[in-house]
């Protein structure tokens, strides 16, 4: 076995052979992400091999880690393959049975696992994630201007079929569909210089987590390097999800929540008679109602205030950190927020050796028709499909990625009060079966609600491996 | 065939007890169905499904056979086990999602019989990050398995092997199993119905493949709660 954990670590060297937008964001207007078929195998490789040597008149540079400055590129490009797409490139049967199962099956095989079902199920998803076996590659590229996507998209049309083409973009101020701010809180990794993580005070993550062949989070375990070096080396996993989001249904079930809550006995504890100036400029006791269960149901006030150190405002004066707090049993952020389901922090969970194991690095935009959750029409429901463009990015999809999905997200089995509970943001809920305890200050209970839907449905996705420069001269060269 | 009590029908329902059917089936009735009619492998363990309140407690038959099933080597299993009493107490402590684990030397194997909460391959990869040494210890003693000592760098070559060693579930509704065999078949799961009465035969044709298995995911007699659901109930903390 190639156990390649590395003691002394060259970190500008691994920067310049590791794809970017995985170890720091490329804070871009928008994405394009194509998805390819290799038709041609000769066409395919050879472009490769230029892409990943600097690029070329005709073919676009691979967009390598480094951080490079001043000297912006126009546009980024990177590639993540898949299990078939390995194949398809003439990777040796003794090289593909080095990748972990829960790639070499691919996203539509995990299905079950990670909430695919239902009206998420794969084969209900729009091409091209119909013909996943089809699906080789997802090139990304990565632009402030249209002209320059429609100019890569142009030359990889050239070298591969293109299946399908999903567009997104910054919907600006940070913010995702449902109204929140984004991309505040990621994973930090040793040696790596990250200007937008500089002040978090989480403890550091090992490369491992994030890259092949260097330690993990846990302790003593390695995960399996692909063979050969070449190609395993530096590499990463990728999950890609299409996730459509119901902004309609999202906001008129806070409409609902807010009724019943007014009714509630308990309401004075949630909200004392007047407090609601506090909450946010300008709300009435309704709409504050409305921003508490969303900020508990994410583990933020929509404006990315966290709602753990900053529980009656969502414009804290003094300002509280971002990113610095942690959860104890005394937290009034419920347990069953999305953040603290996707990232319990320091706080007590029952798969104690668990705890900061099961990181992820997001890189996502939105996709999809604008959507004013202050300023949308009631009456003419407007369900038009947008949501999330996302990537989850792991060095191991199975003990990261799907961890999180199974046993966090969906079940809850972190916390005894939420398990058999969904999370209230993305769950595979259903509404005759959800619930979400909303916290009372001074530990004076809870308040559960009921009755919400599914708000986020998969549309599409797929498990990529995302090469090294190393690697993708490697397969060009097979 | 009618269903009339005539003397064809009932000497057709004695076949299975007539010594020289029994031998006919046997050597060539069975043998030709397999041959025409393979069945693949089941996977072991539980199934994914969508309920979570299904999805919390779930049974492993781990069963693991012995690189020497003398008195001696049964002698060593044992040994295994009994040295690491301690860190297995431990082990299940911190991992968090265990009911509880036995061991059973049956037949020329060990056994390692659990229930726990949630997902198979966090069951385990917890378990290998909490007390990997443990199972260096056994699988030292089984059969084609040293080659992933130590545990911890073949985490996922570990799981894949326990998973394959964990007995197939034989679904608690019989029909089902034709669906579960069409799956492992790669056939389309909207296929044309099968007929009941073929059930007999693809269970038969199974059991070649799958000799060993769990009947049913196992039975309780109250819902499945987590174990740290009911250690918090019963306040020893969780
Ligand atoms: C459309 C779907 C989703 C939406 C709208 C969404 C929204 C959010 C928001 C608003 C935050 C807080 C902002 C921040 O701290 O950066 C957040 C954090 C987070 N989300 Fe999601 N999310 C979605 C899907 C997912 C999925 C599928 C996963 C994991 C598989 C995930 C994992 C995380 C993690 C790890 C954090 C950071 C938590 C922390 O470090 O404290 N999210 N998400």
């Amino acid at each position: 076995m190639n156990k390649q954990v590395k003691k002394d670590v060259d970190i500008d060297a691994i920067e310049r052979d590791v794809q970017g937008n995985i170890l720091r964001s490329y804070s871009r207007h928008l994405v394009r992400h194509l998805m390819l078929e290799v038709t041609n195998v000769a066409a395919a490789r050879r472009f490769l091999g230029v892409a990943a040597n600097g690029g070329s008149e005709a073919v676009p540079a691979i967009t390598p880690g480094s951080d490079w400055g001043k000297a912006k590129p126009p546009s980024n490009f990177n590639i993540g393959l898949t299990f078939e797409g390995l194949k398809a490139l003439g990777v040796s049967r003794r090289t593909l049975q080095t990748f972990p199962v829960e790639f070499s099956q691919g996203m539509t095989k995990r299905a079950m696992k990670i909430g695919d079902f239902g009206d998420s199920a794969p084969d209900k998803w729009p091409a091209p994630f119909d013909t996943p076996e089809k699906v080789h590659i997802v090139a990304s590229i990565h632009a402030d201007e249209e002209g320059q996507l429609d100019k890569v998209e142009a030359q990889v049309a050239k070298a591969f079929t293109v299946l399908g083409v999903r567009d997104g973009r910054g919907l600006g101020r940070g913010k995702v569909f449902f109204g929140y701010k984004d991309s505040i809180s990621q994973p930090r990794f040793k040696w790596v210089k990250d200007r937008t993580q500089a002040t978090a005070d989480e403890p550091l993550d090992p490369l491992g987590t994030i890259l092949l062949g260097y330690p993990t989070s846990m302790e003593d375990m390695s995960f399996r390097v692909p063979y050969p070096d070449a190609l395993g080396l530096n590499g990463s996993f990728n999950a890609f999800r299409i996730l459509a989001q119901a902004s309609y249904d999202y906001e008129i079930y806070l409409d609902e929540a807010a009724d019943f809550l007014l009714k509630h006995k308990d309401v004075d504890l949630l909200l004392p008679p007047g407090a609601e100036k506090k909450v946010g400029k300008g709300l009435d006791r309704h709409a504050a109602l409305r921003e508490i269960v969303a900020a508990q149901m994410c583990g933020r006030w929509r404006n990315g205030t966290p709602y753990e150190t900053s529980p009656d405002t969502m414009d804290p004066d003094p300002d509280v950190s971002p990113t610095n707090f942690d959860y104890s049993a005394q937290s009034r952020c419920p347990a069953g927020a999305h953040m603290r389901r996707a990232n319990p922090r320091g706080g007590h969970i029952v798969q104690r050796i668990a705890t900061y194991t099961r990181r992820l690095v997001r890189r996502g935009m939105s996709y999809g028709p604008d959507f004013d959750p202050d300023d949308f029409d009631r009456k003419n429901p407007d369900r038009r499909e947008r949501g999330l463009l996302g990537n989850f990015l792991c060095a191991n999809l199975g003990a990261q990625f799907e961890a999180v999905m199974c046993d966090w997200l969906n079940v809850g089995l972190q916390t005894p009060s939420i398990t058999g509970t969904n999370d209230p943001l993305l769950g595979a809920n259903t509404a005759e079966t959800s619930r979400f305890d909303l916290t009372l200050p001074d530990n004076a209970g809870t308040i559960s609600i009921y009755g919400f839907p599914r708000f986020v449905t998969a549309r599409g996705g797929a498990y990529t491996f995302l090469p090294s420069l190393t690697a993708i001269r490697y397969l060009s060269e097979l | 065939m009618t269903n009339k009590d005539t003397w064809f029908n009932r000497y057709v329902n004695s076949l299975p007890t007539r010594g020289w059917f029994k031998l006919l089936s046997r050597y060539v009735v069975v043998p030709y169905w397999i041959w025409r009619d393979p069945k693949p492998k089941l996977p072991g363990g539980p199934r994914e499904s969508p309920q979570p309140s299904e999805n919390t407690q779930r049974m492993m038959n781990l069963i693991m056979p012995l690189k020497d099933p003398s008195p001696m080597g049964r002698a060593m299993a044992a040994m295994a086990i009994a040295q690491n009493v301690d860190e297995i107490f431990s082990g299940l402590d911190n991992v968090g999602t265990v009911h509880t684990a036995r061991f059973l030397i049956l037949g020329d194997n060990l056994c390692m019989i659990s229930v726990y909460d949630g997902d198979f391959s966090n069951y385990i990869r917890d378990f290998i990050e909490t007390i990997g040494s443990v199972f260096d210890a056994v699988i030292s003693q089984i059969k084609g398995a040293e080659h992933m000592i130590p545990t911890c760098d073949h985490v996922e070559e570990f799981i894949e092997w326990v998973h394959d060693h964990d007995l197939f579930q034989a679904p608690d509704f019989p029909t089902d199993l034709f669906a579960l065999q069409d799956a492992a078949k790669g056939l389309p799961t909207d296929g044309p119905a099968h007929e009941i009465m073929t059930l007999p035969r693809d269970l038969i044709l199974q059991l070649h493949a799958n000799p060993n298995l769990s009947l049913g995911g196992g039975y309780r007699s109250y819902p499945g709660y987590s174990a740290a659901q009911v250690r918090d109930k019963f306040g020893v903390g969780w």
